[in-house]
């Protein structure tokens, strides 16, 4: 029964794996660059893995979130820039998500843009307030799982298979090393978004994690990630098989639809509709979960996603006023697609911020005891955070030399 | 001084990626942005021959591929050029506002022969493999 439960678990975990920053990125950079780039993709989910895994395992021994363990370690003041930071790209990347979510309305049901941003708003509040978290979960990355669809029309558009086996390769095969670049940071800040850390890490302390549950919490990190990952390899390689060869730049969330219509057809189409619904607006949940995580975790607010409003009134209310933000950012009529190229871009930016806090936590004795990072843990960590300090100076600069990948 | 020099030539560079002067690479870009645009307009139109969409989709996504070729079609023929180009990028204006044109077209979802008909003169015009 219980390992019922742990794949179930693990299932919403792959179906949940997938939000607008991966469909926009893996898709775009296949149509550019084919299948050069899928070793960055594996670079980024080992790197979410090492960094979700700390997170766990600090939240597990010592009782603390990401936030908790960030105001701790770095103070109130350079807490604070780190919080705001954080809070800046948790919102942009929340309402390029619920844009997501009403441009997939729209290319389901064919109404009014404006009415279904305020539709998924509403929608998304009430399955907030009303819904078990556990039923979220569930019913949120099930549906994200019809994104498997896009392994099969990637099978379907017959790829060369040499070329995507050299892919996992790192290569460089083109003049424009910028946008290479480019698309690689992108691709890397797609795999490691924070919030799914700061939401991670949080749930794990709402769900009473104790050091005995580390196995469950590696074996979450490394399965639900890595097979998620796969998704990430499936959307590229659709993007290299059919966009690049018929020269497409896929622009729209429904150029990316498109990418299963044109193998599967009507089938396929509704299915990577549903899928991206699913997987968008689970991420539009987490997200906002985890803007109010943040704030409450850092200011010792009560918090928490499975108590009522009214015990913790100020997480409510965060939530709450989230929304209203992300409502009122996508109302100004951004395109959530390229809305989400800065969000991911800028995320790549503040991610040492708390990545750094929590490996140096992960590493402190006195907090971890017998659980502090073993010697792999840290020539990972150790790694990750050269990796991440290289992408999150880079980043800007090849945003403004490649015009956010329009070369 | 310098700071101000820096941020002039920041703003100059940022002018000349969006909407400044049309160049040669500019209208490189945009020709290869009209161009996708064409063709991913093709494959819409194949699947609306073969009765493998939905209406709904396709009402809305040739649209959006419709609106964002009638505004280059619009951006191309209005924006400033360097002269040794300028017919090249007018002409690549009307080439988009024809292509936005034929995405009208399958926008309405229309029947098979008209809807191979759409498919062939996108992939015409795209110049599509």
């Amino acid at each position: 029964m219980k390992i019922f439960k742990i794949a179930l678990g693990i299932l919403a975990a792959i179906g949940g794996f997938v939000d607008i920053g991966d469909l926009v990125f893996n898709v775009a950079a296949g149509a550019i660059f084919g299948y050069q780039l899928l070793w960055v993709v594996v670079v980024g989910v080992v790197g979410i893995i090492v960094y979700s895994e700390m997170c766990g395992r600090v939240a597990a021994v010592s009782n603390k979130a990401v936030f908790d363990a960030v105001r701790e370690r770095v103070g109130f003041r350079a807490g604070l820039v780190t919080l705001v930071a954080a809070q800046v790209v948790n919102l942009m990347t929340l309402a390029a998500e619920v844009g997501g979510v009403a441009i997939c309305l729209r290319l389901l049901s064919g109404l009014p843009y404006r009415w279904l941003i305020l539709a998924a708003i509403v929608g998304l509040g009430i399955v907030v307030w009303v819904v078990s978290f556990e039923w979220i979960e569930r019913i949120f990355g099930y549906g994200g799982l019809c994104l498997l669809v896009f392994a099969v029309a990637a099978v379907k558009l017959h790829p060369d298979w040499g070329a995507v086996a050299h892919g996992y390769v790192p290569h460089m095969d083109t003049e424009d090393t910028a946008l290479y670049l480019f698309f690689a940071v992108g691709l890397l800040g797609a795999a490691m978004t924070p919030y799914e850390v700061y939401f991670y890490s949080s749930g794990g302390v709402e769900e009473g994690w104790k050091p005995k549950d580390l196995g469950l919490n590696r074996a979450n990190a490394i399965i639900g990630y890595s097979l998620g990952g796969f998704f990430s390899f499936a959307l590229m390689i659709v993007g290299g098989a059919l966009f690049l060869e018929q020269g497409i730049q896929p622009d729209f969330l429904g150029s990316i639809a498109l990418g299963a219509e044109v193998p599967i057809g009507e089938v396929g189409l509704l299915l990577a509709l549903i899928g991206i619904l699913f997987a968008v607006g689970g991420a539009s949940i987490d997200t906002l979960f985890a803007g109010a995580y943040n704030l409450a975790q850092f200011f010792g607010w009560e918090w928490g996603r499975y108590r009522h409003a009214s015990g913790a009134p100020r997480f409510t209310l965060t939530w709450m006023v989230l929304l209203g933000l992300a409502l009122a950012i996508v109302m100004t009529g951004v395109d959530p697609v390229q809305l989400t190229e800065y969000a991911v871009i800028f995320s790549v930016v503040a991610l040492p911020l708390t990545y750094l806090p929590i490996l140096l936590v992960a590493n402190d004795r006195a907090y971890m005891g017998k659980y502090v990072n073993g010697r792999v843990s840290n020539v990972l960590g150790v790694a990750y955070l050269v990796v991440i300090l290289a992408v999150s100076l880079t980043a800007i600069p090849l945003m403004i030399i490649t015009n956010v990948g329009q070369g | 001084m310098r700071r101000a020099a820096l941020l002039a030539a920041l703003v100059a560079a940022l002018a000349a990626c969006n909407g400044g002067t049309v160049d040669q690479h500019a209208l490189k870009q945009d020709s290869e942005a009209v161009d996708s645009l064409a063709c991913e307009g093709a494959l819409l139109a194949n699947d609306v021959g073969k009765g493998s969409t939905t209406h709904n989709f396709v009402e809305v996504h040739a649209g959006e591929l419709a609106q964002r070729a009638s505004n280059f079609a619009d951006a191309l023929s209005e924006r400033p050029t360097l002269p040794a180009i300028e017919r090249e990028v007018r002409a690549e204006a009307r080439k988009a506002g024809a292509i936005a044109g034929l995405l009208d077209q399958v926008k309405k979802y229309p029947n098979r022969p008209v809807a191979e008909s759409l498919r062939d003169r996108l992939e015409k015009r795209g110049g599509c493999s």
